[in-house]
């Protein structure tokens, strides 16, 4: 195990230089240059030296780049270039909402899902089972756009269930009162697609020979579904969770811009826009490293649910 | 899906049992609004934004303001004791600063009181020239006063900024004088210190957070930081070492209902009233405007046009919002959006006739007229100058048909000097033939690409070809400093409501800086010079004119708009008048918490 | 020997041109994919139309008045002119400042008065309503959702096109060849996957500029993940088949193996990738236009239509959100029904 972990560890070294050169090249290389941007109105050329200097970016690029690799390993990004906040605290400051989302939004979806599924595969075949299949396909097919600008007028403004937007700085008066709107849509949203997924899962199970042994033997249809189809059918679910996991915390940028939430999503975009690359950097390589380290976990607890899983 | 149906409604009793909640400790005085966009942070020497200024605004005290009645604005002295008067001809200024005036308490002050001095004020206009402040205003004071200067360039070598050595252009005369000595007389100089950006600061505080000074703003104003999300939640509250002031009558207008109304609100009352200020920036506009609507908000400032038709349809508040007593407000500010021409092109720039027939085509084609009324649902008032209203210098006589939406003369005046199609593309062509395109520079955001598409569709009108090119907010800036644009979309607001700081856009010795679409006449900039010589007068008034005369002539820019903002308040809103140059002034605001209440319970 | 001959003889149950024609005979029994078939077949039409410019191509015409109401509202709806207008008032009477001892263009103030009067200025007639009403310049939404259907339809399929072949290129070489190659593959789908998928776009815009094309290149150089994942799979489980190996012992080229043998046996996933391909790039371009990346101005798409619609909704104004929200609702849940029928068509372990 420990070797296994040590090796796993070892190989995220190249992925993660990738993702740096990656960056680099897109954001530094050829993006866009903050200096004009920081100069003000007036932009006077000793000014926008004077700042070049400062941020350091009339470095020659492997200078820049080599000071970018020392960032990562001291995991010190220094200060928001429009701001002057630390990173670090921009982005512990960001992490909560959107995990305030994220959270309850992925647990709702997945306990929904999967209910949905099981059922749904249970009367598979059934005009129910094709109406559910339809539906969630339409439901699937319209734009997330569409969906936040009705729900936000309908249930925020018209019917006046949620607030509009907002949030504060309690978890409790967030999780009741400015979260659950936003949560809500976005469950509207993935749910179709893990219900349908989900689904397949099941009737792969249902189609194995255990499953007709089992009924042979006389089983209740309902113990069969739950104790055999339902158990063995997790470890897919499982995985697809896991694979999903990283985007928890990036949050949804579109969510996060409509209903005013201070998430890391909405961060992305406007670092972008303002080309605070200190920000960006350090978002992407923190993701990328929790991505690669989700990973591993979800293949480790593989091992501990189903012995079978070898760790190679 | 089922199970989904049901939810809402829990929450939603959870949510009012919340809101019950909030009601005990009613008797707070609370204003919430929302910024239009997301703030930067509070050192005013270090930003330059709007948002980041309005939060200064209330946390400082510049030496100067504008009053808070007086149209045409008027300056007022707030942390000096008067407005200076110019001496030697306009190039030396003495403040007098108020006595007894205290900074907010701070651990910096390591306990003590600590009194404003004329050194802060000093401080704060040489950290304007540090270079490690990276101000973006510190134009405000280079190239103006007498070695300050020399102290930057000296900083930029030495890597430190000298702040003890004395320089001839900043003296401390005393601990509550402060003189300021120019190096040419400048008669609008004064205007300057009513900016956040030269208020004063207390240099142990700077010194004591560093480089975390956008999140320590200590200041002698009204209102103090209590709480901040960056670019979420601004939370403000009242200063309680503030003096406290009342409000000053001298320039309302007494036969002004607003004016009426707002001094009723605030009669005998020592300022500010409110105990605390949540601003929330949101980029988004439906849900900035919908947090008013519903009542989340105590005000909006700059209704989105998207939605002035919902609120107020041809100018006139809607009489359902009318009778929820809300007020509204509508104010040109001093700022003008205008699409400018890149004089240095081959092709669309130039001063002979030929050119500047292109430009004045090109201006009376694009059709200004659906800019206004579609594009900004009517909140537009067409720009005849260089020079918007409410600004000292503004003259409402100046009107004149060569801004206008008026496609014949366009054409007509292209196929007189030779801008016709040659090679029978359907395109016009240059006068020599060559391939006509016009290169149109804008940024990302909906309304560009809708006013980007405007222009697109007026140049197809008249048969010339127009590509617009969309790129993101520092590729915009870049291209422009460049030059490598034919037409952009600018604007500009004022940083001092003087003709001059608009005028100053065209003056060729400016360029490329200011004046970045780099407009070289040399017989304005004869004008210019003169004016800037000159304290307010008719005959500045007239050089002024003069000014305008020649860049609607020479056409270096399509001027478009003067476009008019909605502000609307709910009725427990009191005090409230929107200025134009200030963003808010929520010293003079004040809540009635039980008509609130009362209309918050039906 | 005959190709057929040897995907025939290959055990395994790999799909084969017979197969394709049972897969496509259970397609047809398909009554609900046959009906999406139509509608996806339909969609090509009116997007083939409307690019030889036989429809839609005049959709720029400002036809109506400002959001004009749609006609089949026009019992319920009060047709008032409130927003056209304004408060423009300039056309006035005033005596304008005369320039005419500046203005270079003054020595011929004549003669361009006298070819001013020769110009016509043709004058729109300005309906109040329209079938499915009218954008804030008074264009027929109708029009504008035909034409965005050419542009998103382009872009959804040019890009999945680009994708699904990056993704097939490179899970083919690294499933075939594994090793140093794989190993090289493997580490590129990492980086890109370790990125968020936002950044990786907003990245790619960045760089990339403005432009059709530009989207197209952006959605297929980000997009190409999920196909490549697959693919390779595919490629590792073939390439050790007998047919494959057959092949090899008679002297087929790597390359033949490749792509003349192994891919024919996969290209039920291709396809079924490209399809949900098609699907997501439709929906991220209107992402795309709401974050201001999208296609140029002079160019309509639904993502445009959408982002342009946000505040209308608010505005009572509907018609634009509703018509081109629909219309590419209506497309994706047809193709994504179909290539759900086509799965389960070409893929008889599941139903």
């Amino acid at each position: 195990m420990g070797a296994y972990l040590a090796r796993r560890l070892w190989q995220m070294v190249p992925t993660l230089a990738g993702v740096i050169a990656l960056v680099f090249v897109l954001f530094n290389w050829v993006g866009g240059d903050p200096a004009l941007i920081l100069a003000g109105k007036v932009p006077d050329p000793a000014q926008i030296e004077n700042i070049r200097r400062q941020l350091g970016i009339d470095q020659p690029w492997w200078v820049q780049l080599w000071i970018f690799v020392q960032q990562v390993f001291t995991f010190d990004f220094g200060r928001s270039w429009s701001t002057n906040q630390l990173v670090s605290d921009v982005i512990l400051s960001r992490l909560g909402p959107t995990l305030t989302i994220m959270v309850p939004m992925l647990l709702l979806e997945t306990l929904l899902a999967v209910t949905l599924a099981l059922l749904v595969a249970w009367v598979r075949g059934s005009l129910t089972d094709r109406v559910v299949m339809v539906v969630t396909t339409v439901a699937m097919s319209i734009s997330f756009l569409v969906y936040i600008i009705v729900f936000q007028w309908l249930f925020g403004y018209r019917l006046a269930w949620f607030p509009v937007q907002g949030w504060s700085e309690d978890l409790w008066t967030n999780l009741v009162k400015f979260a659950p709107l936003p949560v809500l849509l976005g469950v509207f949203v993935s749910l179709a697609p893990s219900l349908r997924l989900y689904r397949s899962f099941f009737l792969d199970e249902i189609g194995h020979d255990y499953v007709r042994t089992a009924r042979a033997k006389g089983l209740s249809e309902r113990r069969v579904m739950l104790r055999h189809v339902l158990r063995n059918a997790l470890i897919p679910i499982l995985t697809y969770v896991g694979i999903g996991l990283p985007s928890l915390f990036v949050g949804s940028f579109l969510l996060e811009m409509f209903f005013s939430i201070p998430g890391l999503g909405r961060e992305v975009i406007d670092s972008v826009n303002r080309s605070d690359f200190p920000v960006i950097k350090a978002i992407t390589v923190y993701l990328a490293v929790l991505t690669m380290l989700v990973n591993l976990l979800v293949d480790v607890l593989y091992h501990y649910a189903d012995p079978r899983v070898k760790l190679r | 899906m089922i199970d989904s149906a049901r939810l809402p409604g829990a929450l939603l009793l959870a949510a009012l049992a919340l809101l019950a909640g909030n009601t005990a400790h009613a008797e707070q005085k609370v204003l919430r609004f929302a910024f239009r966009s997301v703030e930067t942070g509070f050192d005013p020497q270090r930003v330059d934004d709007l948002y980041s200024s309005a939060v200064n605004n209330e946390i400082f005290e510049p030496l100067l303001e504008f009053d808070y009645f007086a149209r045409p604005v008027r300056l007022a002295p707030l942390a000096a004791e008067s407005v200076p008067e110019p001496e030697e001809g306009g190039s030396v200024y003495t403040f007098r600063i108020r006595r007894g005036v205290y900074f907010s308490d701070d651990p910096a002050f390591r306990g003590q009181r600590r009194e404003l001095t004329a050194r802060d004020a000093a401080y704060a206009i040489k950290r304007l020239r540090d270079p490690r402040n990276r101000a973006p205003y510190g134009w405000l004071v280079q190239d103006a006063l007498v070695g300050l200067d020399e102290l930057h360039d000296e900083a930029l070598e030495s890597g430190r900024f000298d702040y003890d050595r004395p320089i001839a252009g900043i003296e401390v005369v005393d601990r509550y004088t402060l003189r300021l000595r120019l190096k040419q007389p400048d008669y609008n100089f004064l205007y300057r210190f009513t900016m956040p950006q030269t208020a004063p600061v207390a240099r142990e505080v700077i010194e004591t957070y560093a480089e975390d000074t956008m999140a320590h703003p200590v200041g002698t104003g009204p209102f103090r930081l209590a709480e901040w999300t960056r670019r979420q939640k601004i939370v403000l509250e009242r200063n309680p070492s503030y003096r406290g002031r009342t409000l000053d009558t001298t320039w309302a207008d007494p036969g002004d209902p607003e004016h009426r109304r707002v001094i009723a609100d605030l009669r005998g009352k020592l300022l500010p009233q409110l105990d605390r200020v949540e601003i929330y920036p949101m980029d988004a506009s439906q849900p900035r405007f919908l947090a008013f609507m519903n009542g989340e908000h105590d005000l909006i400032q700059e209704v989105p046009v998207t939605f002035i038709n919902q609120v107020a349809p041809g100018g006139r508040l809607l009489p359902s919002l009318e009778a929820r007593g809300i007020r509204m407000q509508r104010v040109v500010p001093p700022e003008i959006t205008y699409y400018s021409f890149n004089m240095e092109h081959p092709v669309i720039g130039g001063y002979t006739p030929e050119k500047v027939a292109l430009r004045r085509a090109l201006v009376l084609a694009h059709d200004v007229d659906s800019e206004i009324a579609v594009l900004y649902k009517g909140q537009g008032q067409l720009a005849y100058g260089p020079v918007p209203p409410g600004v000292v210098g503004y003259d409402p006589d100046f009107r004149h048909h060569e801004q206008d939406y008026d496609p014949a003369r366009a054409v007509a005046l292209l196929d007189l000097y030779g801008w016709v199609d040659h090679d029978g593309d359907g395109w016009r062509d240059r006068p020599d033939g060559q391939p006509l395109v016009i290169d149109y520079l804008h940024s990302t955001g909906a309304t560009a690409r809708e006013a980007a598409g405007l222009w697109e569709k007026s140049m197809r009108r008249i048969g010339i070809r127009l590509v617009a090119r969309g790129v993101q907010f520092s590729d915009q800036l870049r291209d422009r400093k460049a030059g490598k644009y034919m037409i952009a979309a600018a604007a500009w607001a004022a940083d001092w409501p003087d003709a001059q700081n608009f005028l100053a856009l065209l003056y060729g010795p400016n360029a490329p800086e200011l004046n970045d679409n780099r407009f070289r006449l040399e017989a304005y900039d004869r004008l210019y010079e003169r004016a800037a010589m000159m304290p307010d007068s008719p005959e500045r008034n007239r050089l002024y004119r003069e000014m305008s005369r020649l860049a609607i002539a020479y056409a270096p820019w399509r001027l478009s708009e003067y476009l008019v903002w909605t502000h609307l308040s709910y009725p427990w809103v009191l005090g409230y008048l929107k200025h134009p140059i200030y963003h808010t002034r929520l010293e003079y605001l004040d809540v009635d918490v039980a008509t609130r209440a009362a209309a918050q319970a039906r | 020997m005959s190709e057929p001959a040897v995907i025939a003889g290959a055990p395994g149950g790999a799909p084969s041109p017979g197969l394709w024609r049972i897969a496509w005979r259970r397609l047809l029994q398909d009554r609900l994919a046959v009906a999406c078939m139509l509608v996806v077949v339909a969609y090509c039409g009116v997007m083939l139309a409307s690019a030889a410019g036989l429809v839609a191509s005049d959709w720029e015409r400002e036809v109506g008045v400002t959001y004009a109401a749609p006609a089949f509202l026009i019992s319920l709806h009060d047709v008032r002119d409130e927003e056209a207008g304004g408060a423009i008032s300039r056309r006035a009477e005033f005596d304008a400042v005369d320039l005419s001892d500046i203005d270079p263009l003054a020595p011929r103030y004549d003669e361009w008065r006298r070819q001013t009067a020769d110009v016509d200025v043709e004058s729109v007639e300005r309906s109040l309503t329209l079938p499915l009403g009218g954008d804030q310049w008074g264009r027929d939404i109708l029009r504008k959702t035909v034409k965005g259907s050419e542009v998103s339809l382009t872009v959804g399929l040019a890009a999945a096109l680009i994708a699904t072949l990056i993704g097939t290129l490179l899970g083919a070489l690294a499933g075939y060849w594994g090793g140093r190659v794989n190993d090289l593959l493997e580490w590129l789908y990492n980086v890109f996957t370790s990125i968020p998928y936002v950044l990786l776009i907003l990245a790619f815009a960045a760089v990339l500029g403005r432009g059709m094309l530009t989207i197209i290149l952006i959605l297929g150089l980000t997009g190409w993940t999920g196909v490549y994942r697959l693919m390779r799979a595919e490629y590792l489980k073939h390439r050790e088949r007998e047919y494959v190996l057959a092949a090899r012992a008679i002297g087929v080229g790597h390359l033949t193996r490749m792509f003349g043998h192994i891919l024919p046996n996969t290209s039920h996933v291709v396809l079924v990738q490209f399809s949900l391909l098609v699907v997501a790039f439709i929906k991220t371009e209107v992402i795309l236009s709401f974050l201001g990346l999208g296609v140029p101005v002079e160019v309509v798409s639904w993502g445009t239509m959408l982002a342009e619609a946000q505040n209308e909704l608010v505005m009572g104004k509907w018609w634009q959100l509703a018509v081109a929200g629909a219309a590419m609702a209506v497309l994706v849940t047809a193709i994504s029904l179909l290539t759900d029928a086509m799965r389960d068509a070409l893929d008889p372990k599941l139903r």
